[in-house]
Parts: C-alpha cells; structure tokens; sequence
C-alpha cells in the first residue's frame, strides 16, 4: 500500500517574516530582510550585511536577558537548556502546530517523529567554554552541552513536546534541513511514523557569520536591498541568514481525516553527492543534477512537469554557476521551469534553508505564485536558456522543486505536488 | 605592604563572585542588597535570604509550590518539581555566587530546602568571616 505525505503545518522565523503572512507578502512584493550589521565592535570587517531576525533580543548567552514576541511562552524548562537559535525554532514548532490544528498532547503517541538540523551554536559553545577555561574545568553550567552542541535543537524539543517516535538530527552543513525533510518523508511512506515534524535553525551572529568571511565566502556589499544577488553576473558572495522553519507533514490520509488537507504533496526526494571538494560545488554540477534526477524519479515525474524550482543559489560566483549547469543538464533550453533563487529576500539562512524554501513552495503551490529573483539585473552566462522571472509571477504552479547543497558536496532535491482543492 | 594597613589589619572578606552584580540583575532589589551585606560582613542570615532567593528562582514552571512559602521540610523533587538537571543548575549558580565547589556527593545528601540552607551555610561558614570595618 502506498502512502503520500502532504505538508499540514508550517511556521516561520525568517529575515522576510515571523509569519506566513508576512513571508508571502514578502515573496510576493520582492522585499529583501537583510539588515546592516557589525560583529564585534569592529568597523573594518569586510561583512557589513546580515539577515535580520525581528522581534527577538537574544546576544546574551543569559537566557534571562532576551526578549522575544509576547505570543510566544517558552517555560524556564526549556529556555534553561536552549541557545538562541533553539528559541526560534520552539517559536517556528509552536506556529507550525497552531497552523496544522495539533495540540501537544496529539505529539505523544508515538506516531510522531521530530527531525532538525543546525550547526549548534558556536555562540554558546565559545561562551560556556571560555568559562571553563576561566575557572580551570572547576565547574561548568550543566546546561552548556545540551544548548550548545550540534544536535541541541532535538534534545530539546523532543523533551518539550513529548515526542516518543523518531528522532535525530542531520548534520550536512547547508543541505541539512532538506536532509531531515527527506528522511522524514521515507519514514511517513514506510509506515514508520503517520508524522513528522522537521525543523531547521541558525543563530546571526558573530560566531555563525564570521568563519565564512574566513572563507571569503561572503560578500562585502554594505547595501542591504541588494548585497544579495544569486544568479546575477555582479554577485560576489553570500549573505549569512538565520532564524528558523519548521515543517509539519503527515500521512495523506490521516491528515485528510482530521480534516487538514494540506499546502502540498511531498512528492518524492532525491540525493547525490558530488564527490569533489570539501567546500566548493562541483563546477558542472554534477551531483545537484543527479539530485534533481532521482527526485524525478521517486516522484514518477519527468522533468517537464516541473513548474517552479526555487533554487539553492546563495550569489557566490562557483555556487550559482554550478547549480545553474546543473539545472540545464536536467531541463533543456525552452520551456523549462521558471527558476528563482528566494536568498536574494531571505539571504542564506545555512542549514535551515532547505525547510524554509520547501515551505515556501509549498506557500506559492497552495496561493498560485512563483517568488521572482530579487537583484537579477544581469544574469550570469552560465544561466543561458533558464528561465528566471525577476518579479513575482501570479500563476498557480503545480509541481515545484527544492534544491540544497551543502560542504561536502551534498545535494538534495525536493519535488512537491499541488493538492487538487 | 601597603603602610596603612599595617595596624588595622583585616581578615578577609568572604570570597564572592566578582560578576555578582551580573549573576544577580534579575533579582530583587531586596536580594542584591542582601547580597552585597553579605559581601561586606558575611552574615548567615544574609546568605540565606539569598540562597532562598536563589531556590526560588529555580523552581520548575510546572511545580504547583511555586508561590508557596519556602519552608524547610519542603522537599526540591517530590513538592517542588525538581529534576535532576534543575538542582544542578541551581547548585551551579550557587557555586558561582558563593564561590564554593560543591560535590555530587554532597549534591546527593540535599532532599530539602532545610537540608540545602544547612549545607550552604556550613560551607560558607567553613571560610574566614569578615570581620567588621575598623571604622565601625
């Protein structure tokens, strides 16, 4: 028997948007969230441009000192054990379980799993090991390890929501979100879980932006509306984005029967690495194109079905390229898909992207638009024959695709499928 | 030698965290200035309007003793809701301000807030009082 899995629940902390509302409205008008910034008091840094989380105050490793949007009541029992970033994704979890009509207890019965992904918190591993060092591994706060490391998102709130199915965390850099969103959706049509819950974060802040300066990764553009350009012959590096997604998919038919129909089918995934480098996307694209082929075919789809694909590009000039190859490789020239890369608005929200941009095909699969490509002015030579609306388009797509790479050369891709309504 | 110590020599001051000010900014006013005469004069009672304070602080959401009096026979797990990970964040927080290491084992002979002022209070007691100021 086989079993479909549609998108029941989404909630956001992003640069365009604590909400849905506010994220389509974003996508729609081509309204970038990206914020000037400085990191550590110093002028001279070459990144000059971050994305903005609004509405929450959280640079003090003292959970007590941040502040956040009164709608949201984390207990001290959580707030004790998270870092920044864990506060973001309860408040994307809890918008996700309103919007899907779940209540807590509906978490515990072992039917449902929690996935998430995000790099930890170099944040406050630095602190709380500076502190360690300060009083010669005399003492530590024992809730160090728990917020700090990478795997902090699903310690917590597995423990907060009661969650007795499966759970993990994925650790693929960029391409990590896509990861659980995948994995989830196999253990949903394998009859493990009937839902799961799948949740990405990043922190903005020195600890998570700088080590990619160090790798010149990112661009030194100080313009907010425009540092952003994935695609565009004048980008010159990334923009470090974060906040949180989280994503609630369920079994078709036990969704259907309590009544939540859904954004969207998950239509199917695929994955292929590049086996190249440890930080650098293959220069043909090889392995996101072999991503894209097996998402086709676990979908049962061809290529020319696909209306939308919202592309990895994060504006670096290796990056883009190599995804804009790969993208030719799968969809010859006329008559392809409309292809936009979201980061333009959002920035690079790192591991967090692929659920943020899944939930946002699945937004413009259920409104009928395709988010165009904010600060395409010139596009790159490498994206001749695709075709990359630079404003929003009002036209209800009805299958759309969801790239991710990440270090290491990993690459995922997403095929998700409107719902008739 | 500083000359102008040689003939009122002190004893030292209690050792106290140098942050305190930071450790305690969410707290009562009442708490920080307790604080700060313990700081001076190291008087029990002082610490202990702190360590109450602290316990206070700490205690879980969930517990239904939250707005309850802290008296002694009330046990941290079984009446306030503590877990584990609770008494050892709590008992990290007093280590800091007090400046004390504090032992699992001794964290394990701790089931009630009596037991816990009792035990804070003989460590700390343990270390040189301070002695009152020679101009007072």
């Amino acid at each position: 028997m086989s079993r479909n899995a549609v998108i029941t629940g989404i909630g956001f902390i992003t640069s365009i948007g604590n909400s849905r509302a506010d994220v389509v409205e974003s996508l729609r008008s081509l309204r970038p969230g990206l914020e000037r910034v400085e990191f550590l008091g110093n002028p001279n840094l070459p990144v000059k441009v971050a994305g903005a989380i609004r509405g929450f105050r959280t640079d003090s490793p003292h959970w007590r000192d941040w502040t956040y949007p009164a709608e949201y009541r984390p207990p001290r029992e959580l707030l004790r054990s998270i870092s920044p970033h864990g506060l973001y994704a309860f408040c994307a979890v809890e918008q996700a379980l309103a919007d899907a009509g779940l209540d807590r207890d509906s978490l515990c019965d072992g039917a449902t799993g929690l996935y998430c992904a995000s790099a930890g918190s170099a944040f406050f591993l630095h602190y709380h090991l500076a502190q360690m060092h300060a009083v010669h591994g005399e003492r530590g706060n024992p809730m160090g390890l728990v917020a700090s490391i990478a795997g902090t998102l699903n310690f917590n709130l597995a423990a907060h929501y009661g969650i007795r199915g499966a759970v993990g965390g994925f650790a693929a850099a960029c391409a990590s979100s896509s990861h659980a969103l995948g994995c989830a959706l196999d253990d949903i049509r394998l009859g493990r879980q009937d839902r799961m819950i799948v949740v990405g974060a990043e922190e903005v802040n020195a600890e998570s932006v700088l080590p990619f300066a160090a790798m010149r990764v990112l661009t030194p553009n100080p313009d907010p509306q425009a540092a952003s350009r994935p695609f565009d012959r004048a980008r010159d590096g990334f923009v470090v984005s974060g906040g949180a997604a989280c994503l609630i998919i369920e079994e078709a038919g036990a969704a259907r029967r309590r009544g939540s129909p859904g954004y969207a089918e998950m239509a199917g995934w695929g994955q292929a690495a590049d086996g190249h480098n440890v930080a650098v996307s293959h220069p043909e694209g090889a392995g996101l194109a072999e991503a894209m082929r097996r998402a086709l075919a676990d979908a049962g789809m061809n290529a020319s079905e696909v209306a939308y694909v919202n592309a990895h590009a994060t504006s670096t000039l290796a990056g883009d390229r190599s995804e804009a190859l790969a993208l030719r490789k799968i969809f010859p020239a006329g008559g392809g898909p409309r292809v936009s890369s979201t980061k333009g608005l959002t920035g690079h929200p790192l591991s967090m992207s692929g659920a943020m941009e899944a939930g946002f095909c699945a937004l413009a699969l259920r409104d009928g638009f395709v988010p165009g490509n904010a600060n395409l002015a010139d596009p790159d030579e490498s994206c001749e024959g695709l075709d990359l609306p630079r404003q929003t388009v009002d036209s209800a797509p009805n299958t759309a695709m969801n790239n991710s790479s990440g270090f290491g050369g990993s690459n995922i891709c997403h095929v998700l499928r409107s719902i008739p309504r | 030698m500083d000359a102008t110590n040689q003939n009122t020599p002190k004893k030292p001051a209690p050792r106290v965290a140098e942050d305190a000010t930071a450790l305690l900014r969410h707290f009562a006013p009442e708490v920080r200035s307790a604080y700060a005469r313990f700081a001076a004069a190291g008087a029990a009672e002082d610490a202990d309007l702190v360590i109450l304070a602290v316990i206070r602080d700490h205690i879980p959401e969930k517990s239904v003793h939250a707005a309850t009096r802290l008296d002694d026979p009330v046990a941290l797990v079984a009446d306030l809701g503590f877990d584990s990970l609770a008494i050892t964040e709590m008992i990290f927080f007093i280590e800091d301000l007090f400046q004390v290491s504090i032992s699992n084992a001794e964290i394990m002979e701790v089931r009630t807030i009596g037991d816990l002022r009792a035990f804070i209070r003989s460590k700390l007691a343990g270390r040189a009082p301070a002695a009152p100021d020679a101009t007072t």
